[in-house]
């Protein structure tokens, strides 16, 4: 057992690599060729170590800031809007996907309209909220609130009708009122669909702030990753925040993983799995010692 | 023999059931008799069994007695009152052929759940569990995950948690079908323990004469198509029962019997 659990570590930090080293590979293999190639290689294709140097040069990109303080200083601005629409996206995905459930008019009139906010184009809605709104901020909210809003819902609603029937059954059994059926059953059995779906929101919630930015000169992410594309500074800061911004969304998925382990301890005793197997085997043992003493002989049918 | 007929002395009913009937509807709109024209009392203590193939409406009379299902036909009364009032009171400890367990809960705490539902306090609930589960004997796997535990000891929380409400009748339906034969006379022989200590009513659905011979007062026989009380046998084997009966020849005999008592004389 023991033995087993780490081959399969070893195997997961090989994949790790293995991908690591390929994309690495391809990446340096592409920018060889277009520094081969092309005038402005940087704008293409730079180097890793280019983007490596840029990231802790102490040179002055934009307003005596170096190109990781500008990253730095602009991330603040979008990530707190990302995570700000991110709470309320997610919190009122959560309110429908119960009023769904509890009402079955609720989710005949919604659910199947529902996923129509998934097929608008957040490129397209950005400047219509922003002239709605009349705030970056607010706009940068609305926009991840809307793109976290359904992943939440519809996750959280597919938890609720996983359900098995016995469950409902057993509760019956035992007189459950409806709001113990809730908080009892159905809540915590739709918590992993629920972590599912706030997976799927963050990055997404990340991605919607970073592309409102670029709507308006005020600063953030977005905002400087055009400046830094149009080159009113070192292309640099665009390579940069395109690595940040690629760190911070995996970064949030996995927040969110190491989350649902906190609140959910079914996933905390995974890690116990193997001690309990030694202790089942015990069991095993025991029952099998009392069986010697008879003849087994099961008459089946 | 009728069952409708059947008494035993001074001993008062505690589930009569009269007539009883349940139809279904099938995908096609057209009329399934599930049971039709069941009539059976049950006594106090007693240890019932209710054996047939599969189909034959066991699982749809136990639930009409515990209140999941609504009968067609006829009625059901338990210690006088409806299904209904005997649920609401926590007097009905069901259990399910799987075992139903809630895997974000420890094994103690699926067991203090439906006593969560009856109000009861903190200490409460945490005594009553740790009493049932030393009973099934998984005091040392009170912290631990139901998907941590083999399916028999998930079985053994499952009856120990219908267990913990003290319910006066205790409704099982295949609830050892899943398990290998030593898991299962290893349980076959702590639920006759537990029964005997707690005195309750025992309605045990199953489709193994063995099994409904070796633990029952009474072994119900039904038939399918439609499905229907077809015989009853008296188990007058000695108590407490012992693994080694099954050797006896009296067993064997009763296990022929019930199995004479399937219409056609053959059961498989
Ligand atoms: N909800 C339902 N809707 C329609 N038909 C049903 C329903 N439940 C049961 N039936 C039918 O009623 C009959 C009896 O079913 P039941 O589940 O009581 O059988 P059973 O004796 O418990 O069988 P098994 O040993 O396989 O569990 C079957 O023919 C089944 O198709
Ligand atoms: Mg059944």
């Amino acid at each position: 057992m023991r033995k087993k659990h780490l081959a399969l570590t070893e195997k997961k930090w090989f994949q790790i690599l293995f991908w690591a080293v390929l994309v690495i590979a391809a990446w340096e293999i592409g920018a060889t060729a277009v520094a081969m190639t092309k005038r402005t290689p940087e704008n293409i294709l730079p180097h890793l170590y280019q983007i490596l140097a840029a990231a802790f040069s102490g040179k002055a990109v934009s307003g005596g800031m170096t190109a990781s303080g500008v990253v730095l200083t602009s991330a603040g601005a979008t990530l707190l809007r990302a995570l700000g629409g991110f709470a309320i996206g997610a919190g009122l995905g959560f309110l429908l996907a119960l009023a769904m459930k509890l009402s079955g008019l609720v989710e005949k009139l919604i659910f199947p309209y529902l996923m129509l906010i998934q097929l608008i184009p957040v490129l397209g809605l950005a400047p219509i909220i922003l002239a709605i709104t009349g705030d970056i901020n607010r706009s940068r909210l609305v926009i991840a609130a809307i793109l976290s809003f359904y992943p939440v819902a519809a996750n959280t609603l597919a938890g609720f009708k996983a359900v098995s029937k016995d469950k409902y059954d057993l509760m019956f059994t035992y007189a459950a009122k409806k709001r113990q059926l809730y908080t009892k059953v159905l809540i915590p059995s739709a918590i992993p669909y629920l972590f599912t779906g706030l997976k799927i929101a963050a990055p997404m919630a990340i991605t919607a702030s970073i592309l409102v930015d670029t709507l308006q000169g005020d600063g953030g992410l977005g905002c400087m990753l055009s400046q830094s594309l149009k080159h009113a500074m070192s292309i640099y800061v665009f390579w940069l925040i395109v690595f940040f911004s690629a760190f911070i969304g995996i970064f949030s998925t996995y927040l969110i993983s190491w989350i649902e382990i906190l609140v959910y301890p079914e996933k905390r005793s995974a890690a116990g799995i193997g001690r309990s197997a030694g202790k089942e085997k015990k069991y095993g043992r025991s029952t099998e010692k009392n069986r010697t003493q008879k003849e087994p002989g099961p008459e089946t049918l | 023999m009728n069952a409708a007929e059947y008494t035993r002395n001074d001993v008062p009913d505690e589930i009569v059931i009269r007539d009883l009937g349940v139809t279904f509807q099938d995908n096609k709109g057209e009329d399934v008799q599930a049971i039709t024209g069941v009539n059976l009392n049950i006594k106090k203590g007693e240890f019932v069994s209710l054996l047939g193939p599969s189909g034959c409406g066991k699982t749809t009379l136990l639930r009409c007695v515990a209140d999941l299902q609504e009968p067609t036909d006829g009625d059901i009364h338990v210690e006088g009152m409806t299904p209904k009032e005997v649920r609401l009171q926590h007097k009905f400890g069901f259990v399910f052929q799987s075992p139903v367990l809630f895997d974000w809960r420890t094994v103690k705490k699926n067991v203090e759940l439906p006593l969560e539902m009856m109000y009861q306090t903190k200490q409460q609930r945490s005594e009553r569990a740790d009493e049932m589960l030393e009973m099934v004997g998984l005091t040392n796997f009170a912290n631990h995950f139901p998907n941590q535990l083999s399916g028999g000891m998930q079985q053994r929380v499952n009856i120990a948690r219908a267990l913990g409400i003290r319910p006066d009748i205790l409704l099982m339906d295949e609830p050892f079908s899943a398990l290998d034969e030593f898991t299962k006379e290893k349980l076959h022989e702590d639920l006759l323990r537990i029964w005997r200590k707690t005195n309750k009513t025992i309605l045990f659905v199953t489709h193994n004469i063995q099994e409904a011979v070796f633990l029952s007062d009474r072994v119900c026989v039904l038939s399918p198509h439609p499905g229907r009380l077809s015989a009853v046998v008296d188990i007058d084997l000695p108590r407490p029962r012992t693994l080694d009966m099954k050797e006896t020849p009296a067993f064997n005999q009763l296990v022929l019997k019930v199995r004479n008592s399937f219409e056609g004389g053959s059961f498989s």
